[in-house]
């Protein structure tokens, strides 16, 4: 051996620096495309020169968001959905997270299983389902009921059904499979304290179980509210035809017209922003180093006995279950091979001409390729760059990981629409960027962004399980940073890093908020074909193609499930 | 590789090599040379440092001040900004967790740095079927490295980071996750193992038993510092710090001032403080210690040169002082005692031979050559 060794020394101090000029490399190109686009944002909302026009700088922009009628009701209008959902979804969701993970109930892992799928379903697709059954005319509740008691009461069209919708998308189900892993690892003593005491279930569930997990719920439901706001399709559907507006809506539209106001729709997307900034700042004081609190290691955690509580709590269970994953799943499916959508009552009203219509339609072949090479370029390209920052952040002493760490969480606080306005000021703004736009590159980047915090997040807590002496017992044996990278690192993370690629494949595939405003019609998705169809009122196309785009969801789901992701890595 | 009686030829010199973390000095100021064939070990509380030297050496971390030599090549040079990767130092390691990689098979584990080097397949699985064979896991070739027990997978690592002939082996507290009785077998083994292949090995333990029977030489840590390097026996016997008199082994220590010189110049009498206070006691200065008449003192001997003399013999008087057992334990072999010395609570092996009582007064004995007196 004493022959192969090297009597030469090697500048080895160069290799120091290469490794700080990649982290920097990385932290620079991150920056570049989370921060600087919304800091762009800001700038903009002061220029209000019309584009194509000299800049000029002025407070129009602000004095329309804070006076004009229009989007100071845009404001209030997301206010008021957000605080009602939040209000409704929250106790339900404690109730339901509390019933899966403290009680004997029935089939409660296939319960919470049900729940996870309902969360990967597409809230455009989801909306369409709804629609079939609460339409004011022809919903088949409506119509149900009018034969019943003569009365249509339900419009989907209103206040109330968009609140519906959003309860049951994503308010309900994000909560329930968060909640429902902190309480299962809740500390049972607190429980059979209580109990010993002499107090009864519900008393115990009141009193100790809901207070001992405040700052679990607290976490969840400021989470909750941020993910809440990644949407506007419901809004866009649902909310137009009665000319309710909430704020991504009105930066669509302000946006999206023949003179688009630029300075009007990023004011308002920095008022928005600046409202968010209390709810970050208390998520991030809720979870700093109190994260295990509840949870030890050896407690034997005794399940609460329901008795005679089973049945009925069961039903409870199963119902929500049927109205958040089976009805919106029937029901869009049905829908699909409707001759007019959501009319049952006409004659012979079945056919199979919107598949083959939609299946042979050159536009829908177009968006179909985008997607697939949107969904899988964001998919790679989140691998490499997703496990990359959680590389640096996890395992290297590099002075700005931190900062890499806290821009990658951002995207998670900037609502979607407000995301796709920065990268589009940022592809129309920068000139070397330009001729992006217009691009599938460019909405792989937009779906890389959306699905930054998550991504990082769980290749962080799996190469926090790794350890990093395999690590260092490979460089040792002799390999380089990349042999041991390629042999160990990649080897170990591959199932991990595959169910990251899969839920951010779903995610490319369904997103609507991000992507609303960087769609041409040359790079059109599937899910903004399904927006264009609702908009000429195709109805019978858009469902087809929200079911499509539902398939894709709950297939990737269920294979990234598989690949051994749980809700648990996801907070 | 097989040790040549007689060299001394260094395999791995540190010359005051530091280590920062923020501002605190976890290594620092280091020089410590390794010799060829002979396991040196760093010794000292977690925290002192040792883990961090042991890294610096493998090259998992960078040297802030100093320079390393591995054999004739400078590895590690902070003034001259050199730094040579881990991998290509010719190192093998055991760590702590063993590091056992779990998606490969024993033989795979075993193979993998042969293969990063080249060897070829057939030179490979001789290689590593011999060295499989040679701890006893021949038959364990196909299993995955994860289904093996905590003594299998230790053995695993070994053949790991010895398959490729290293230069140096470095051993991080790879006793530490076995239960007692498989770690005394496994550093039995371990010793064998280093004589019939003549290996170098850097050793890091908190263990003092682990050090003192495992190592040629002992280098003692302490705040990131070298205490003091030796022999077990050297360190054990003539500690040059009441740290590493205190680190290593019991000590019993009694507190006092000098009294006038006396003729001997390394003999010194002490007059205890305290509930013996007018009695006294001699010793020898401990290495490299001055201190001058009336001077406050501490008096220390290890419990088990401590002699137990027979009660009112009248030629024993000197160096001795009453005592009384507290509390007795027969634990098998012998006696625990508790034994009351003024307000000194001590802990004496007594020998079964004789029976012996709680409450009965005894006469310790204190040879003058085994108290050392240190400044208080």
């Amino acid at each position: 051996m004493a022959g192969l060794t090297h009597t030469i020394e090697v500048p080895g101090a160069r290799r120091l620096e290469l490794q700080g000029v990649l982290c920097t490399l990385v932290l620079a190109l991150v920056a570049l495309v989370v921060v600087f686009p919304l800091v762009l944002v800001a700038v903009q909302s002061f220029q209000v020169a019309p584009p194509g026009q000299p800049v000029r700088y002025g407070l129009d922009g602000w004095r329309a968001a804070l006076g004009e009628p229009g989007l100071r009701t845009a404001l209030v209008n997301t206010f008021n959905v957000t605080f009602v959902r939040q209000l409704l979804s929250l106790p339900l969701a404690v109730f339901l997270a509390w019933l899966l993970a403290r009680t004997d109930l029935p089939g409660r892992h296939w319960l919470e299983f049900a729940f996870w799928a309902a969360f990967f379903l597409p809230p455009f697709t989801v909306t369409l389902s709804w629609i079939l059954l609460l339409d004011p005319e022809y919903g088949l509740l409506n119509t149900w009921l009018a034969g019943l008691v003569g009365a249509r009461p339900f419009n989907i069209y209103s206040f109330w059904g968009i609140v519906w919708v959003h309860v049951i998308t994503g308010s309900l189900t994000v909560k329930v499979i968060l909640l429902t892993p902190a309480f299962r690892n809740m500390n049972a003593s607190f429980e059979e304290a209580s109990r010993v005491a002499g107090a009864g279930g519900l008393r115990t569930a009141l009193r100790i179980t809901v207070p001992v997990m405040a700052p679990a719920i607290l976490s969840v439901l400021l989470l909750g509210t941020m993910v809440s706001l990644q949407t506007f399709e419901v809004e866009q559907v649902l909310g137009l035809p009665f000319r309710f507006f909430v704020f991504s809506t009105t930066i669509y539209d302000l946006l999206v017209t023949r003179v688009p106001r630029y300075d009007a729709a990023t004011a308002l997307a920095v008022l928005v922003l600046a409202a968010m900034l209390p709810l970050v700042l208390a998520q991030q004081w809720l979870t700093r180093g109190r994260r295990y609190t509840t949870i030890t290691g050896q407690f034997q955690s005794r399940l609460h006995r329901l008795g005679a509580w089973r049945l009925p709590a069961l039903c409870l269970a199963v119902a929500f279950v049927v109205i958040v994953l089976g009805v919106p799943v029937v029901l869009a499916l049905l829908g699909t091979f409707m001759k007019l959508f959501g009319f049952f009552q006409i004659a012979d009203p079945w056919t199979l001409a919107n598949w083959s219509n939609v299946l042979g339609d050159e536009t829908f072949l177009r968006s179909l390729r985008n997607t697939v090479v949107l969904a899988t370029g964001t998919a790679v390209a989140t691998i490499v760059v997703h496990s990359l920052i959680a590389y640096i952040v996890v395992r290297t002493r590099y002075a700005g990981r931190q900062l890499l760490d806290v821009i990658s969480w951002l995207p998670f606080t900037v609502p979607g629409i407000i995301l796709g306005l920065a990268l589009l000021w940022l592809f129309l703004g920068v000139g070397f960027l330009r001729p992006l736009y217009g691009t599938t590159a460019l909405l792989v980047i937009a779906g890389v962004i959306a699905g930054m915090p998550l991504g990082v997040q769980i290749i962080k807590s799996g190469l926090g399980q790794l350890g990093g002496e395999l690590e260092e017992a490979s460089r040792i044996a002799g390999a380089s940073w990349w042999a041991t990278y390629r042999h160990i690192v990649l080897r170990l993370m591959a199932p991990t890093l595959l169910a990251v690629g899969m839920i951010t494949f779903v995610g490319a595939a369904r997103n609507i908020g991000n992507f609303a405003l960087l769609t041409t019609t040359a790079n059109r998705p599937l899910s903004m074909l399904q927006l264009d169809y609702v908009a000429q009122r195709k109805l019978e196309e858009a469902v087809v193609v929200a079911c499509v785009i539902m398939f894709v969801s709950l297939g990737g789901a269920l294979l990234a499930r598989l690949l051994g992701l749980r809700s648990g890595s996801l907070g | 590789m097989g040790a040549e009686p007689g060299t001394t030829e260094t395999v791995l010199s540190l010359d005051r090599v530091t280590k920062l973390f923020g501002t605190a000095r976890a290594v620092d100021s280091v020089s410590l040379s390794i010799r060829r064939g002979e396991v040196f070990t760093l010794l000292g509380p977690s925290g002192c440092g040792k883990t961090t030297t042991l890294r610096l050496v493998a090259g998992l971390e960078h040297p802030d001040e100093g320079e390393i030599t591995l054999r004739d090549r400078v590895v590690a040079s902070a003034p001259r900004r050199l730094f040579l990767a881990p991998n290509r130092r010719n190192l093998g390691m055991v760590f702590q967790s063993y590091a056992v990689w779990p998606h490969m098979t024993v033989f795979e584990n075993v193979a993998y740095p042969l293969r990063l080097r080249g060897t070829t397949r057939s030179a490979v699985r001789e290689k590593v079927g011999r060295i499989l064979d040679l701890v006893g896991l021949g038959g364990l070739a196909d299993r995955p490295g994860t289904l093996l027990s905590g003594g299998q997978m230790q053995r695993l690592a070994l053949c790991r980071a010895l398959v490729y002939e290293p230069d140096l082996l470095l051993l991080d507290e790879p006793f530490s996750n076995l239960d007692a009785k498989l770690r005394e077998q496994m550093r039995a083994e371990v010793k064998l193992l280093q004589r019939r292949l003549g290996i170098t090995v850097l050793f890091v333990t908190h263990d003092q038993v682990e050090a003192l029977s495992l190592s040629d030489r002992i280098a003692v840590m302490h705040g990131g510092r070298i205490e003091q390097v030796g022999s077990p026996r050297c360190l054990y016997e003539e500690p040059a710090s009441a740290f590493v008199r205190d680190f290593l082994g019991q000590t019993v220590i009694l507190q006092g001032r000098v009294g006038p010189a006396s003729g001997e110049a390394s003999r010194v009498a002490v007059e205890l403080n305290g509930s013996l206070s007018g009695r006294t006691l001699s010793g020898r200065l401990a290495a490299s210690v001055a201190l001058e008449a009336g001077a406050a003192a501490h008096l220390s001997i290890r419990p088990e040169d401590i002699e137990v003399c027979p009660l009112g013999s009248p030629a024993s008087q000197a160096n001795q002082l009453p005592a009384m057992i507290d509390a007795l334990a027969f634990v098998g072999d012998r006696y625990e005692a508790r034994v009351s010395l003024g307000e000194h609570r001590i802990v004496l092996f007594l020998p079964r031979a004789r029976e012996w009582r709680e409450g009965e007064p005894l006469q310790l004995g204190f040879p003058p050559e085994m108290v050392s007196v240190w400044p208080a």
